[in-house]
């Protein structure tokens, strides 16, 4: 007898169940934290993938990480564009102090975490581009906590501001890095000195002619929600699309795509944007696919260096923030609260951090063990500082049922 | 609340026809032009600023007050409050928001407004409800000096004749909930929904006041004076009459001018006695108010005393012409004139909101232009 309509035993594991199933474990369990431990949804989410992950289970495999590549990244151009798109370089004109606090909490992060990897014996270079990849916050979880919690307020404004300065400033500090740690395996001088300049200008050059045809067709498309968000996505879908194909920063791009948008929109063509419910959807699969990918691996070994490097990023940026917290006019208690919001770290600089590996391979060893340690620890504790800060500060608004 | 009680029988004497003025602030934030939550921040920076008048939190946490000292003269009045106005703006700039006049804000939705965390308005939205978020508009209360409780009882039935001239001239909130709503003035229909708003009763003099507010105390309605949302209500503490109809206007000047006009009335109507306090007075208050919210100075408003319809429009111009002369003597002839020209040429900030949604029509844009209007120098103004 044939049965040939019937499917092959066991049945392929096709794409929409993998998604469809990555959907539904991470909400049971981002909703089963938040009711059972009051923790954010968010590290839910990152939990299930974390399970899920090849670290305990297996049943997200290298495989699967691949095939949602696509979902990442739109839901982290998505974010990031946001997160351009919320600095706002008026509010610098009228607070001057803004940008060089900014600037001073990525500098000073930078320099604590670098001297605490020297400290520890690691080589000078290599602790330079770790050192880099730890000042960025994580774009997707500030934005995310905010979102959820419905966030307003100071402390909010100033998180998603440093982190978007931030974020720029740990990539740009590692790409400056790469000739010199390439120069380490002795490639030629002039090439390597060339990739830092074709990657930083190569992908603001992408966020800049975006800019260029979003406004252009904002413009002609008119003040209309509903299609502008559609444009939204298109361009921000098709700026990632063209920053990877030309091997350039994705997150570069579409910062400068939201900051230019948001600051050379002399006409106010573009509506200010909300993301919906469609944007929940990929940001609950960017979280389990990143907690997939999470590795404690480091931590038995060199438990004390992960400590080190968590907390001399700390207190970078905790010094930095709290010595100009009266001259950008935080309030009392801010900055202590702002320097916990900025903790997170997670998909952004595990991508930093495999970018650079693949390029110099001296990455590989302990150190690079001990940032991916540091990530998993600020990926799933990262989260929860964040919504305890803002929750402090007084800035966010629990749904009803949040109890 | 007893004590209080007993201090708000006496009629506390403060300086004859002086004027005070308390300003509703929207506080707007910079990425959408919705009403922003910082109002606490901002009241913290201000306070370490040496400012002569005070500003403090309301209801809700986009909403400021501004509170002049108490001035005689027109003049020194419009100078504290551009002087404030600066500060206020220069303070919000460094917290990225925008402060805006206007009765509403045109599109913000109530059910986002958060309520400031303080004893007196956590009680107020336990009892109150929606209504209490939905109370997030923004008026303007001009202060006027009384020298006794019988003559701010009089002036109270009064200047009641012209509480739709009040309403057409500042009317400035056309956009509610993000919708046009065709009313010159929008606000007043969120003051209308709580129990006590209205009117005084129209009582002879300060015993009978007193016998009015006793009674309503014994029956537990009100625990002070309040409690009474009227649209002008003595303040025995301050001394003064309250007026209270204004929706905030797009500008200082504007609010300076407005405070003026009911200045201006208040002397003329002690100096002359024109005429006697008159219960056909608020027979017509509903209708003439309704006309000059619907339609400002194009409404038509029945004139209780000679019992015929006339323009707003024209009855406020007739009235400048009558009380110039007494306007002249606080310095605020000037400020009478500007007020007959925006009745003239029809340009009420209603108007002007109205005329800048512009090309896309989006509301966000009226808030960034209402927000720079608000921090402009008035040399720009026009």
């Amino acid at each position: 007898m044939q049965l040939g309509y019937l499917p092959q035993f066991p049945p392929a594991l096709t794409q929409p169940i993998l998604f469809g199933a990555l959907l539904a474990a991470g909400l049971l369990v981002g909703e089963a934290v938040r009711r059972y431990a009051s923790l954010p949804r968010i590290t839910g989410y990152a939990l299930a993938g974390f399970v899920l992950g090849p670290q305990i289970s297996g049943l997200l495999g290298p495989d699967a990480l691949e095939t949602a590549r696509v979902l990442i990244d739109l839901s982290i151009g998505l974010i990031v564009f946001e997160l351009g798109f919320r600095f706002d370089q008026a509010w610098l004109k009228r607070n001057r102090w803004l940008f060089v606090a900014a600037l001073a909490e990525s500098v000073l992060c930078f320099l604590a975490i670098h001297l605490a990897l020297l400290y520890l014996g690691f080589q000078a270079l290599h602790a330079a581009s770790a050192a880099a990849i730890g000042t960025a916050t994580s774009p997707a979880v500030v934005m995310l906590v905010a979102h959820d919690q419905r966030a307003e307020g100071q402390i909010t404004e100033r998180m998603l501001l440093f982190t978007a300065v931030n974020s720029i400033f740990a990539y740009v500090a590692l790409t400056l890095l790469l000739p010199f740690l390439r120069l380490e395996h002795a490639t030629n001088w002039v090439l390597a000195a060339l990739h830092p300049i074709y990657l930083l200008v190569g992908s603001a050059l992408v966020g800049f002619v975006a800019c260029g045809v979003m406004l252009g067709l904002a413009r002609w498309v008119g003040k209309r929600e509903d299609r502008q968000f559609v444009l939204l996505v298109a361009l921000v879908v098709l700026t990632v699309g063209v920053a990877r194909a030309l091997n350039l920063s994705v997150m570069v791009a579409l910062v400068m795509l939201g900051m230019l948008a948001r600051n050379l929109d002399r006409r106010h063509v573009l509506m200010p944007l909300r993301a919906g419910h469609g944007g929940q959807l990929f940001f609950v699969i960017l979280f389990v696919l990143t907690g997939a990918s999470v590795e404690f691996g480091a931590l038995a070994t060199a438990g004390v260096a992960v400590a080190c490097f968590i907390v001399a990023r700390f207190l970078g940026k905790a010094v930095a923030i709290y010595a100009f917290s009266r001259a950008t006019g935080l309030r009392r208690r801010g900055a202590g609260l702002l320097s916990v919001a900025l903790l997170p770290m997670s998909g952004l600089a595990v991508v930093m951090l495999h970018d650079a590996q693949s390029l110099v391979p001296g990455l590989h060893g302990e150190l690079g063990a001990v940032v991916l340690a540091a990530i998993a620890i600020l990926e799933l504790a990262g989260p929860v500082a964040t919504q305890l800060a803002l929750r402090r500060a007084g800035e966010t608004q629990p749904e009803p049922n949040d109890g | 609340m007893a004590e209080h009680a007993v201090d708000e029988r006496q009629f506390r004497r403060s300086a004859q026809k002086s004027v005070g003025i308390e300003l509703e602030l929207q506080l707007v934030r910079a990425r959408d032009f919705d009403l922003a939550r910082d109002a606490a921040d901002l009241i913290e920076r201000l306070e370490k600023r040496a400012l002569s008048g005070a500003v403090k939190p309301e209801i809700t946490e986009g909403m400021i007050e501004l509170n002049s000292s108490v001035h005689d003269q027109y003049p020194s009045l419009l100078e504290e409050l551009r002087a404030m106005r600066d500060v206020v703006v220069e303070d919000a700039g460094i917290l990225n928001l925008y402060v805006s006049g206007g009765g509403s804000h045109p599109f913000h939705d109530w059910t986002e407004r958060r309520i400031t965390p303080s004893e007196r308005f956590n009680l107020l939205f336990e009892r109150y409800g929606y209504l209490a978020k939905q109370f997030t508009v923004f008026g303007q209360h001009a202060h006027i000096g009384c020298a006794d409780g019988d003559e701010a009882v009089y002036l109270v039935h009064m200047l009641t004749r012209y509480v739709p001239h009040f309403i057409a001239l500042s009317a400035s909130s056309p956009y509610y909930q993000g919708e046009d709503t065709s009313f010159q003035s929008s606000r007043l229909t969120a003051v209308s929904a709580f129990p006590l708003a209205g009117h005084m009763p129209f009582v002879a003099d300060w015993a009978a006041f007193l016998e009015y507010y006793d009674k309503m105390r014994s029956f537990g309605i009100v625990g002070s004076m309040k409690d009474f949302y009227w649209d002008i209500r003595p303040k025995p503490e301050y001394g003064t009459i309250e007026i209270r109809v204004f929706d905030t206007p797009l500008t200082v000047e504007r609010a300076a001018q407005l405070v003026a006009y009911a200045q201006a009335l208040v002397v003329y109507h002690l100096a002359e006695r024109p005429c006697e306090a008159a219960r056909a007075v608020y027979l017509v208050n509903g209708y003439n108010r309704f006309e000059a919210c619907r339609y400002g100075f194009h409404g038509e408003m029945v004139e209780p005393y000679a019992a015929r319809k006339k323009r707003i429009g024209d009855d406020i111009l007739e009235t400048i012409a009558l009380v110039t002369p007494h306007a002249e003597r606080f310095g605020a002839g000037e400020a009478l004139a500007a007020l007959a020209d925006v009745v003239r040429h029809g340009r009420s900030d209603a108007d002007w909101l109205r005329g800048h949604r512009g090309k896309t029509g989006a509301l966000a844009d009226v808030v960034r232009e209402s927000a720079a209007r608000w921090a402009r120098a008035p040399d720009r103004d026009a």
